[in-house]
């Protein structure tokens, strides 16, 4: 038998009644038998095929001819036709030549042309008929319909990828793309978006229209939420499914915003159904589109009810983790403003340095250009460091501006080393004060790492304040604290601040990041717990460990940039409606 | 003849002050010598030959101020001594000034001022 690809015949369907008669049969049957045999095979609810050893066709039942529309002879073609879907082809001709090859049994699932040209899957398994000597004289096939279940099995695998994607805090732009590519595959020959509502305005927002062209998408951005405007309109105000079957001809649509730019795109059908969070609130409106007048099967509308359903979910998601980003940095500004009533005396010193600078050195250039002859030449130099010193002040003013100022969380690449040298630099007098000898051991080459820069040194200030108020009753030791940075194993940069301080009781291990706990008398205990969500806010973790001395290491360690960018939480806040506002 | 003048040494970790204070010294007819640490004040020569030191009250990584101060005493080298400081905190001035400190500046500080510190200073 050829096993090539190219001049194999298919040995799909065989067995027609006709051909079985004339075949040479292994036991011989009266003719009344054999009509009795063609109508059962012609009226069994299932394909039947017969293929010779070589893998042809033979013959089929009439359910195949008719599911096919096609004669026999063109079935005996299928190796060459678009009988079995081209993208199932090799494999099934895979399958088969090694089942003829070695006479085994085979099964295999694959989409086969109905006469209308859509292709359904089927399970076709082949069992081989063998002579008194054990060979064979004949395939017979049976091919049973399963499209169905393949379909619920995509189906099902897809909300699963959704869900999944909801699961781990993808972006809702990201969720809602995919949501929508997944509609447009398993319901063919439509293009999907979902507008998410700002009842602020209310204005929809495109959450996510992949497969429609900017210059449909644009000018339905910010469109006003008004009956007038269309399906999605009408939908999100009247919280009802709308379906406009035919914008060009149905007179419900003449006067709507949305039909001439839809048609100018060759768009006819669209169907709006609301998209309803948990409090009955809408949060937004899923759309799909069709080039032909449509209005949804059954099987579509419970695809739109699965979907719809991930998308509130995705959309609730993404509206409770913008408003607890919100909370957070707000409560980081706090925490923030707080310290900066312990770091007064820090920043009087910072500040009070470069003013002592800058009036003596003034006081000296006076006197050199009072001086007879005049000394111009100390004087500049003088004016010069006068200057030198202005900008050292103005430094310090604008490092505390931006530590103290800002409340948005902002993603930037931030090399650690620079950051970790800022803030112990407006802490340093404070630590020099409290006798605390700070001890650098900063990598070289330490990759960036992508965060919001002033929350990250707050994490820092707050490790080097505890570390420092752990130490300040030692006395029988230098009061050592030492600052590392490294890339670690996981290829994480990991910062870590080591005191000889009290240390902790590891049975508190778990307390110290929990809000409120404090062993300290002026502290309310929530600096720990802060910086923890800050930390895992840029997809990281701080832990704590007794050093096997006195002390305790703190220690937290993030993704450099290039491997994972926290996401962060305003690029969704942006395309997320209001959370606060309820449904008119 | 020439007048020997008078020299003022700084002791002070900050490299800006020790720059510019011994300029403002020399303008004011001193003769000025700076140093970054209490150490180094002690192992140079001038220690016999200061007539008042401008002394920074916080310097990390060794001797403080006030632990110069006491040094000082014990080696019965009777220099007069004005406190600078960049931490405005007023309750270390009694306990400084009590143990035998001229004055105790805290930056940033006049030229008057330390020009009234430095006349009591030496006229005692």
């Amino acid at each position: 038998m050829e096993t090539s690809s190219q001049s194999w015949v298919r040995p799909l369907f065989i067995g027609a009644i006709q051909d079985v008669t004339e075949s040479k049969l292994a036991e011989a049957a009266p003719r009344e038998s054999e009509r009795e045999w063609r109508r059962i095979v012609d009226s069994i609810p299932g394909l039947i095929a017969t293929l010779t050893p070589a893998g042809e066709v033979e013959g089929v039942n009439n359910q195949v001819l008719e599911y096919c529309g096609r004669t026999l002879e063109e079935l005996k073609q299928w190796g060459t036709s678009d009988t079995v879907h081209p993208e199932d082809l090799p494999r099934v001709i895979e399958v088969i030549t090694q089942s003829m090859a070695s006479g085994d049994p085979y099964e295999i699932e694959e989409r086969i042309r109905r006469f209308d040209g859509v292709y359904r899957w089927f399970q076709v398994r082949g069992l081989p008929l063998r002579d008194s000597n054990g060979r064979i004289v004949r395939w017979y096939d049976l091919l049973t319909d399963i499209d169905d279940r393949k379909r619920a099995e995509a189906q099902l695998a897809g909300e699963k990828r959704l869900l999944e994607m909801v699961a781990s805090s993808c972006p809702l732009t990201d969720v809602l793309t995919a949501l929508c590519r997944f509609v447009e595959v398993t319901s063919a020959d439509c293009h999907c978006g979902v507008y998410l509502i700002d009842w602020s305005g209310p204005r929809f927002r495109n959450g996510a229209v992949p497969s429609l062209p900017a210059t449909f998408n644009d000018p339905t951005d910010g469109l006003p939420v008004r009956r007038e405007i269309g399906p999605c309109g009408q939908a999100a105000l009247f919280r009802q499914q709308v379906i406009a079957i035919d914008l060009e001809t149905d007179p419900l649509w003449q006067e709507s915003a949305i039909r001439p730019l839809a048609l100018a795109h060759g768009i006819r059908s669209h169907w709006s159904t609301p998209i309803y969070a948990r409090d009955g609130r809408v949060l937004g409106t899923f759309a799909i589109f069709h080039r032909e007048p449509a209005s949804p099967t059954r099987v579509q509308q419970d695809l739109i009810a699965q979907v719809t359903h991930i998308a509130s979910i995705a959309i609730e998601r993404a509206l409770s983790e913008a408003a607890l980003d919100k909370l957070r940095s707000e409560l980081a500004h706090v925490t923030r403003v707080m310290s900066l009533g312990a770091l007064t005396a820090s920043i009087a010193h910072e500040v009070n340095q470069p003013l002592s600078g800058i009036i003596t050195n003034a006081s000296t250039c006076l006197r050199m250009l009072d001086a007879d002859p005049p000394n111009v030449d100390g004087a500049r130099e003088t004016a010069k460091r006068t200057i030198r010193d202005g900008n050292r002040a103005s430094e310090v003013i604008a490092r505390l501006r931006a530590l103290f100022s800002k409340k948005e969380f902002t993603l930037e690449s931030v090399d650690l080393n620079e950051a970790t040298r800022e803030v112990t630099a407006l802490s340093l007098s404070d630590l020099q004060r409290n006798r605390v000898m700070l001890q650098f051991e900063l990598a070289d080459d330490l990759p960036a790492v992508s965060g919001d820069r002033v929350q990250l040194q707050q994490v820092i200030l707050n490790l080097l304040r505890n570390a420092s108020d752990a130490m300040a009753g030692v006395d029988d030791r230098p009061r050592q604290l030492r600052i590392r940075t490294e890339l670690d194993a996981a290829n994480r940069v990991r910062l870590t601040v080591q005191d000889v301080g009290v240390g902790f009781d590891p049975q508190n291990v778990d307390k110290l990041f929990a809000p409120f706990y404090t062993t300290k008398i002026d502290s309310m205990g929530i600096g720990l717990s802060i910086s923890s969500s800050i930390i895992e806010r840029h997809h990281g973790r701080l832990w704590a460990a007794p050093n096997d001395g006195p002390g305790a290491t703190f220690s937290f360690s993030i993704p450099r940039s290039s491997e994972a960018v926290p996401s962060p939480p305003n690029r969704d806040a942006v395309r997320a409606p209001a959370a606060t506002d309820a449904a008119p | 003849m020439t007048r020997v003048r008078s020299l003022v040494s700084v002791v002070d970790d900050d490299e800006s002050v020790r720059e510019s204070l011994p300029d403002l010294l020399r303008e004011f007819g001193f003769a000025a010598r700076a140093f970054s640490s209490a150490e180094e004040f002690l192992e140079s020569d001038c220690v016999d030959q200061t007539s008042c030191l401008l002394l920074d009250i916080v310097m990390p990584g060794g001797m403080s101020g006030p632990d110069l101060q006491r040094e000082l005493t014990l080696r019965r080298q009777e220099i007069p001594i004005i406190f600078i400081s960049a931490h405005a905190d007023e309750t270390v001035r009694p306990r400084l000034l009590e143990r035998g400190a001229v004055a105790c500046l805290f930056k940033p500080f006049s030229e008057t001022d330390l020009l009234g510190a430095l006349t009591t200073a030496l006229r005692g």
